[in-house]
């Protein structure tokens, strides 16, 4: 690789590549909303505050309940395109890892299905008069229950890297070759999900603070304008945090990476997606700060943190694929995806996207002129 | 040539009943998901034109129903094929999201489209007007069922390839012989079970009297008056059947007529109900009764979708994959240079095995039967070989598709053949400590002979346009080269 990810490769492997990234980009954004969303909800509901109006009852988690079966189900439906391209991609890498996983990564579904009706649970009025302990079970479940397939995941990519250790992999049974490799991978995205989440909820936030009257008539506005300012704080915090652990983090699993990947990375290849990554990631904190210093959530400062973050996920995305690819065999893949663009079909696919994206904006337009709608 | 991937030991069940149980739970939950669509259409139409003071009070209740069930178990059931799919087999699904990754790309652009239209409902449906409600239901409607429309015709593709076979055009493969009385079929039965789910869902909505969810009730049984082209859509899809996957439905295969019976005979039974019943005489059905027809429509659906997948044999894509994932052409190179050969995989509890050719046995078990069949398990080879003695065992093998036309040839060596008959047999014997270690190199000469009487290409009357001949004249050659070898 000796020009910038994912230029001058054979067009066709470029094509998927791109196609890749962005779609998995997608599918990232609901994701991090849902995961960080839910160690969000634990923390509220281990530790409530000292004050009036407890954190489980402040703007955000409400927000969250409310939200993240949607969030959830848009996860899934975008992750399915991913999914397929990777096939395409890398068929014989990820298809082998998930047979090394055998049950191990079966069980990622019935583990999904709990956490989705568990999500509704959560959402339920039930469920806010239960006890405080079975309210934290049920928090630390569905958080538990993301975090298992984030860890299924994250196995199963480290995995398919190592082609010369599949044969013993399926002889011991042992997937994880590296718990340190892979507890620094883990953690790297499990924090990164935070920023996605936190500039998520702030726009949400932001669309709801003048609708607050109807929330709760035993708050008073006053004091729903302090709940939201002290809200907007912790997502700005939150997001900041998420930066400085994924940063640590993947600094942690560069350790573990092979000189070639190393060579990579810091070459052609990789060095402007890694200053890509490392300048956004700065803006968003830039923007965060910036953030601080205004009574409320700004749209200037909201759109810039919006924007740097989704050049940072494309960024970091990208680099995840130069690792895969420096230790992948890049005439497979070439070959793979040539053959693949001459199946046909592209165009009736495009066709069906420009349709649908305007149907789909045609139904949010729909909904629009709703009255509010807040949830409990 | 295909990867060779490891493959999963699943005890007693053989990965296909894995994989079953996850397609007919998903086909089920998937064909309530667009029919569901298209009844609440109908009853919102119905609201709105004052033809049903409580259809609006259904529509509600019925779509919590429809998010709770089809939007999470649905979705995820959904992505669990496609894992169970890669665990079963790997080469199957690699082959189908190769050939048609736009049109499944443009299926998930109906998916997106789905979930807007349908969380939007669902959220916002006491806030808008009854115009948009219905504009909504409709968006979403159209949206699962054109999630069907695509998904038909890749499924459809792996039994009746058609044209694809010789232009390898997506547009003749998609539009495959089988692709319209599949599709129509499908609706049919779409709607059936939404009205039948229906039906429970009225039965548990409180605060209506029986007169109301009787009118409900035989409201929801229009979307069953359908089912009265049934029979001809089934005719036609048995016609756009290749011959000898027909034959085995309706006869040649006692498992698989006695699923095509089962699937008859219920949805005889549910349409007799519907039309009689519920659409002529306006009978009222309780939840009990309800719940008991679902069931059947149940094993409809499993029966239906056991014979599709069944009747697809030796072939998982007719005349491109066997159900083993080697390929018709692959065959007679495999029967020269052998099959386990290039297995980078280890044979997992190695040390429990009395010797190499054991080993190698088993290597061969896992390549070639161990999609379909268990060692003593499900569908377990040492019963299916109980009554054969050895030499009974390899020439049934070595002329596998003659033995059973359903079954693919064998594509190895015959060391490799009298390798799997010494492991059957070992196991056969109890699994003992000591078991020869050395092939009877007599042997080996009949084997090949009856090899090459076999051939390498399948059985079955209605072989590939291309192939087959070459494969026939290629296999005298290569049986020379084996036994050289």
């Amino acid at each position: 690789m000796n020009h910038m990810f994912p230029f001058r490769f054979d067009s066709h492997l470029s094509f998927y590549l791109v196609i890749y990234v962005l779609t998995w980009v997608v599918h990232f954004f609901l994701m991090a909303y849902v995961l960080a969303g839910s160690l969000w909800l634990v923390w509220t509901t281990l530790f409530p505050g000292t004050g009036t109006v407890p954190r489980t009852k402040q703007p955000l988690a409400r927000l969250l309940r409310d939200w993240m079966p949607f969030a959830l189900s848009g996860a899934i439906t975008a992750g399915v395109a991913p999914l397929l391209f990777v096939q395409i991609l890398y068929r014989q890498q990820f298809y082998t890892s998930n047979l090394l996983l055998g049950w191990r990564w079966m069980v990622v579904i019935p583990v999904l299905v709990a956490a989705f009706y568990l999500l509704y649970v959560v959402k339920s009025e039930t469920a806010s008069r239960w006890p405080l302990i079975a309210r934290l079970g049920l928090s630390i479940g569905i958080a538990a229950c993301f975090l298992f397939v984030a860890f299924c995941w994250t196995a199963n990519h480290l995995l398919s890297l190592s082609s010369a250790v599949w044969p013993e992999a399926y002889r011991s049974g042992e997937a994880v070759r590296s718990t340190f490799a892979l507890s620094m991978r883990l953690l790297t995205w499990v924090a990164g999900t935070f920023p996605t989440m936190s500039i998520l909820a702030s726009w949400q936030l932001r669309g709801m603070r003048s609708r607050t009257a109807a929330w709760d008539a035993s708050i008073s506005e006053a004091e729903w304008a302090v709940l939201f300012n002290t809200e907007h704080r912790r997502l700005g915090y939150a997001s900041i945090a998420g930066i400085a652990a994924a940063f640590a983090c993947a600094c942690g699993y560069w350790t573990t990476l092979e000189t070639s990947v190393h060579t990579q990375l810091i070459g052609h290849a990789g060095w402007p997606w890694l200053i890509i990554a490392i300048a956004s990631s700065l803006f968003q904190i830039v923007g965060w700060v910036m953030q601080f210093r205004r009574p409320c959530l700004c749209n200037r400062w909201l759109t810039t943190i919006t924007v740097a973050l989704l050049t940072a996920l494309v960024a970091v995305a990208s680099l995840r694929e130069i690792v895969r690819l420096s230790l992948a065999n890049l005439d497979q893949a070439t070959t793979s995806t040539r053959a693949a663009s001459q199946v046909g079909g592209f165009r009736l696919f495009l066709v069906f996207t420009v349709l649908n994206i305007g149907l789909i904006a045609w139904c949010i337009h729909m909904v629009r002129s709703r009255k509010p709608r807040i949830p409990q | 040539m295909n990867a060779i991937y490891p493959v999963n030991d699943y005890g007693p069940l053989m990965p296909g009943l894995v994989m079953a149980a996850v397609a007919i739970v998903h086909v089920f939950l998937a064909q309530f998901a667009v029919g569901g669509g298209i009844l609440l259409c109908y009853f919102q139409w119905l609201a709105m034109t004052g033809r049903s003071v409580d259809a609006r009070s259904f529509v509600h209740g019925y779509f919590k129903v429809l998010v709770l069930i089809s939007f999470v178990l649905g979705a995820l059931t959904g992505v669990g094929i496609w894992f169970t799919s890669i665990q079963v087999s790997a080469p199957t699904i690699g082959e189908m999201v190769f050939h048609f990754h736009w049109i499944w790309a443009t299926e998930w652009t109906f998916f997106c489209l789905e979930v807007v239209a349908g969380y939007c409902f669902y959220r916002y449906h006491d806030q808008l007007s009854a115009r948009t409600c219905l504009t909504l239901l409709v968006l979403y409607a159209f949206a699962a069922w054109m999630s069907l429309f695509w998904i038909n015709g890749i499924l459809s593709w792996q039994l009746t390839p058609g044209h694809w076979l010789t232009t390898h055009s997506i547009v003749d493969g998609f539009l495959n012989p089988g692709f319209w009385p599949s599709l129509f079929f499908r609706t049919i039965v779409c709607m059936t079970l939404a009205a039948l789910i229906g039906c429970v869902v009225v039965n548990v909505i409180p605060d209506l009297s029986r007169e109301q969810r009787q009118e409900l009730i035989n409201k929801a049984a229009h979307l069953m008056i359908p089912m009265l082209a049934m029979p001809v859509l089934g005719a036609w899809y048995l016609y756009s059947m290749p011959s000898d996957s027909r034959s085995w439905v309706l006869g040649g295969s006692p498992a698989m007529m006695l699923f095509f019976m089962i699937s008859v005979g219920a949805s005889l039974a549910i349409g007799g109900y519907a039309l009689i019943g519920l659409w002529l005489q306006k009978l009222y059905i309780n939840g009990a009764t309800a719940s008991l027809l679902l069931l059947l429509a149940f094993g409809a659906t499993a029966g239906g979708e056991f014979v599709r997948e069944g009747s697809r044999k030796p072939y998982t894509v007719r005349h491109v994959l066997y159900s083993n994932g080697i390929r018709p052409e692959e065959v007679a190179g495999l029967r020269f240079r052998g099959c386990v050969s290039d297995d980078p995989f280890p044979v997992i509890h190695e040390k429990q095995l009395p010797n190499e050719v054991v080993t190698i046995g088993a290597k061969v078990f896992r390549r070639q039967c161990a999609v379909c069949h268990t060692m003593e398990g499900s569908n377990a080879v040492v019963h299916l070989t109980g009554a054969w003695d050895a030499d009974q065992m390899r020439m049934n093998i070595a002329k596998l598709q003659q033995t059973k036309p359903f079954m693919p040839p064998f594509a190895g060596t015959a060391g490799e053949l009298e390798s799997l008959v010494q492991y059957i047999q070992w196991v056969h014997a109890k699994r003992p400590g000591s078991w020869p270690g050395t092939i009877d190199e007599s042997n080996l000469p009949k084997i090949q002979r009856w090899l090459d009487e076999a051939g390498t290409a399948p059985a079955g009357n209605s072989p590939h346009p291309q192939t087959t001949e070459a494969e026939i004249s290629i296999a005298p050659s290569v049986a020379l080269g084996s036994l050289k070898r």
